[in-house]
């Protein structure tokens, strides 16, 4: 073939990140809007301020039962029909309760969103919880705890939130419950929850997709605007505190063929300055197999099909919120290892992260960094679900609507000092837990020799 | 059925166009054009799979697709992937049965250098090749079998049905993934033949979608895939046509270390390409797909025998596809009375029929679906392909969801009474070997992105 030379790039169409049109209904509650042409399957998130840290004691789990309850039956349809009736649509819907809040997720094509509003509206408004639909919920839900904990990712997300929360934290415990407490469920709990929590003054929705020739303030009062609530002062919001005292907990499964690796402590938000700098960061850290982890833990040694590193808000409040700014991110290096090289593997990852704290980032390095984190947000946001998801995640973390189109200005600015010194001090070799998931009698020895913090054996 | 049942005015196609060309060398490109996000999306599809592979290489084809990204002729390193992704764009490749596909999704501006990307390593793999990149990726892909199969609960269930649906000798009788003893064996040389045999121009269908001047994008596509040799070294792969029915009862008990019994199946159903697979599809939605399917309501929400049960379709066209059934029982639930309970409802559908409801809603979820893949450049860029690799003609990406609502439910129905019947399926039943430990677990794992590159995708 005839070789040519690298060709040079041509001049970039300007993007930007959608800014949402915010306004409120008479009921109180917030409407974040987005007209984004071409989509035509429209994405709806409804935020409801129902976090898990408002389970009464004794019953964690009760907001995800009560977040699956919403969709099976309400006052006009039984669980079955209403599961038909979205279905018919060709819609999908996904509930889910997590430590901020709760978040409802519709998509459906645009024509046939007046029905599926309709349809939502009905289960935020008078949702049945029949006593027989909460109780197989619960079964439900009892019979998927084991396969969460034979799943060794899910295994060691577990343990890793009980090993840096304070046992008195609803972080350290499983955002769906333990048996013990899901049994306990009933629907006079769900009720009770849905009671003290739904209402449309705290929740938000985010409406994003091709909105061509609907009115979607006539559609939202006819659907939504129909549900009604009292309105009531914030919560309070816990600050969040961690151990991170380096130590290693090895979760023994005999005779596995890889060692699921999660290390992990907590660290800043998006409210903190330094958000930007943690990103970059953490993306020169772990963020792609050509980062620094993956470049020797794959690309050079073939230990591991990839490691990634990433940092995940927990929960956020504003620094002007009656409770002050109390969040924080989970900030992990994840990925699993062949049995026989989690001692190397380790020992490499460890050096990876002393080399970065003596020896810091390359401007090059940086430079890659932003050109990919920047220039991937128009595919990035190309769906109206990532848009809505977006938006709606900023609602849920206390930030501005237009932080995301913000953030991209502010990592361009963002130099490799400042990069270096946030990705150090997010991942400083003496403060990280390790769970390793794994065959103890093979790992337990090797790892130890590492000398990366005192190691302990659980089992289950 | 009735347009009535129609999302959108031209049913999914968007008003979407799609142009053909032809390179003297063989290239097929296919250009579509959509400026709404200034965004480009580069496919490539080379019509080489794991049906392709020889006895003794099994997972060649993957762990082919894993060497096109450790550099090429003007590429070093890991540069295709840094190039990209330091553009501002995103990649990967994926090997299924029957192909290999490769694509970048890029901001406008950078659509050139995908394409002198991709030229490159079409026309100079071999140039890089080298013993140190091999033995790496094998122990790479070693280790995304491990996490991916070995390490998971039921992790090799899709290997063991499609060997036991495919018999022995069948091109599709082993998965993309292949097996350790087959990659171990794995030699630069049989990587090197492999690259002289399937890549090459005459054997690869590339798109480009999005935000794209056509004529300036073919100028570039000649440019630095013109010179590339075509050749013919390639072998059609072996026959994948068998008898529609199975005419038995296929089965196997698997005991070993999973938290709960489980019930799957395959069944043998119409090539992917046919109104009698649309058909198929819409019966296994019907019966298994979402919250208001016959078997969710039946199993799940009624008998509350199992924790979660539906029916998938593995489209093939080279071989017959497969119906996929996944079910989960509920605490101490026998296999058994899971079983009776499926063949009750299989049984009662063929006899019956969709209700015009079901048709309604089925046709309803396969819309939305393809209403979401061609909602992106790169899902759209990978449809025209898929279309033009298998069936020799891109438009039909377009027209795809309108044969889907054009099914009626007498087609429906004929195609479950055909197929969907006992003798005609593999089984694969699994027995926890000691009763699941009982702890609480963690239901939502932090889960990092896993953008890692590829997989042996189902």
């Amino acid at each position: 073939m005839e070789y040519h030379p690298q060709p040079t790039p041509g001049t970039a169409r300007p993007w930007a990140f959608p800014a949402p049109e915010r306004g409120a209904l008479p009921n109180g509650l917030t409407v974040l809007r987005c007209h984004r042409p071409g989509q035509q399957v429209v994405a709806v998130e409804i935020f409801l301020d129902a976090p898990l840290d408002a389970e009464p004691e004794g019953l964690d789990g009760v907001a995800t039962i009560m977040a699956r309850a919403l969709s099976e039956g309400t006052d006009k349809h039984s669980a079955e029909e209403f599961a038909a009736e979205l279905e018919r649509c060709g819609a999908t819907l996904d509930a889910h309760a997590d430590h901020p809040g709760m978040r409802v997720s519709l998509e459906v094509p645009a024509s046939r969103l007046a029905k599926a509003l309709g349809l939502i509206a009905e289960a935020l408004r008078a949702p049945a919880f029949a006593d027989s639909e909460v109780e197989r919920l619960v079964n439900n839900r009892l019979d998927e705890i084991p396969h969460e904990q034979a799943n060794p990712a899910r295994r060691a997300a577990k343990q890793l939130s009980k090993e840096l929360f304070p046992a008195t934290s609803r972080m350290s415990r499983p955002r769906q419950g333990t048996e013990e407490t899901v049994e306990r469920i009933d629907s006079a709990a769900v009720r009770a929850f849905y009671e003290a929590h739904v209402r449309p003054s705290t929740a938000t929705a985010v409406v994003v997709g091709d909105l061509t020739g609907i009115d979607l303030d006539a559609l939202l009062a006819d659907t939504i605007g129909d549900w009604t609530g009292n309105t009531v002062e914030p919560r309070p919001v816990p600050p969040i505190t961690a151990d991170d005292t380096g130590r290693v907990v090895i979760v023994d499964r005999p005779g596995a063929v890889q060692t699921q690796l999660l290390i992990g402590r907590i660290g800043a938000d998006r409210h903190d300055s330094v958000w930007p700098a943690q990103v970059l960061g953490t993306y020169c850290l772990g963020g792609t197999l050509t980062s620094r982890l993956d470049r020797v833990l794959r690309e050079e040694k073939g230990y591991t099909y990839g490691v990634r590193a990433f940092g995940q808000v927990l929960r956020s409040t504003a620094p002007d919120s009656a409770s002050g700014a109390t969040g924080a991110a989970m900030l992990a290096i994840s990925g699993s290892v062949d049995t026989e090289s989690t001692g190397p593997a380790l020992d490499d990852l460890w050096k990876v992260l002393r080399t970065l704290a003596a020896e810091g980032l390359t401007d090059a390095e940086r430079e890659t960094a932003v050109q990919n984190l920047v220039g991937v947000a128009p595919l990035k946001f190309e769906t109206a679900a990532s848009v809505a998801g977006t938006l709606a995640d900023q609602v849920e973390q206390h930030l501005p609507d237009d932080y995301q189109a913000q953030l991209y200005a502010r990592l361009a600015e963002t130099g490799t000092v400042e990069a270096t010194a946030a990705v150090v001090n997010a991942f400083p070799v003496d403060r990280l837990v390790t769970i390793l998931v794994g065959d103890a009698a093979q790992i337990e020895e090797p790892v130890r020799a590492l000398g990366i913090g005192e190691v302990s054996v659980v089992t289950g | 059925m009735p347009m009535g049942h129609t999302a959108t005015a031209q049913a999914g196609s968007g008003g979407l166009t799609a142009t053909e060309h032809r390179l003297a060398n063989g290239l097929r490109v296919v250009l579509s054009e959509d400026h709404l996000t200034p965004v480009a999306a580069v496919c490539l599809w080379y019509d080489v799979g794991s049906r392709h592979e020889a006895k003794g290489r099994t997972g060649l084809a993957h762990l082919f697709e894993h060497l096109m990204f450790q550099g090429s002729g003007q590429v070093k390193g890991n540069g295709h992937f840094e190039l990209v992704q330091g553009a501002g764009g995103s990649l990967n490749g994926t090997t299924s049965f029957e192909r290999t596909n490769y694509f970048e999704t890029m901001p406008t501006h950078q659509l050139e250098l995908a394409l002198w990307l991709e030229a490159d390593r079409m026309g100079s793999l071999l140039a890089a090749l080298d013993d140190e990149s091999m033995e790496n990726q094998r122990d790479v892909v070693k280790n995304e079998r491990r996490q991916r199969y070995d390490n998971v609960p039921y992790g090799t269930a899709f290997e063991r049905l499609t060997a036991l649906a495919y018999p022995e000798g069948h091109p599709y009788h082993h998965t993309p993934i292949g097996s350790m003893a087959d990659l171990d064996a794995a030699t630069l040389d049989d990587a090197r033949t492999f690259f002289r045999t399937y890549y090459a121009p005459n054997n690869a269908v590339l798109s480009v979608v999005g935000d794209i001047d056509p004529e300036q994008t073919l100028a570039w596509i000649e440019k630095y895939f013109g010179s590339i040799p075509s050749h013919d070294g390639k072998q059609p792969p072996r026959d994948g046509t068998l008898p529609e029915i199975i005419g038995e009862q296929l089965r196997e008990e698997v005991h070993e270390e999973v938290p709960a019994r489980a019930l799957m199946a395959a069944y043998r159903l119409p090539h992917d390409g046919t109104r009698e697979c649309d058909a198929a599809d819409l019966a296994l939605t019907v019966l298994g797909g979402g919250e208001s399917s016959r078997l969710h309501n039946r199993l799940v929400r009624r008998d509350r025998t199992a924790v979660a049960a539906g029916f998938g379709l593995l489209r093939l066209a080279g071989a017959p596809s497969l119906g996929w059934l996944d079910v989960k029982t509920s605490g101490g639930v026998e296999v058994a009375q899971i079983e009776a309970a499926v063949d009750e409802e299989l049984a009662r559908f063929a006899a019956e029929g969709p209700t015009s409801e079901e048709m309604e809603r089925a046709q309803a979820q396969l819309e939305r679906e393809w209403l979401d893949r061609l909602g992106t450049v790169a899902g759209r860029a990978d449809e025209l392909c898929r279309f033009a690799v298998l069936f020799g003609d891109p438009q039909l990406a377009l027209t795809a969801v309108q044969r889907v609502l054009d099914v009626t439910a007498e087609e429906v129905q004929a195609a479950a009474r055909a197929q969907l019947r006992p003798d005609n399926r593999a089984v694969l039943v699994y027995e926890p070997v000691e009763p699941a430990e009982s702890a609480d677990a963690e239901a939502d794992e932090t889960d990092a992105d896993t953008d890692a590159h590829e997989g042996a995708d189902k």
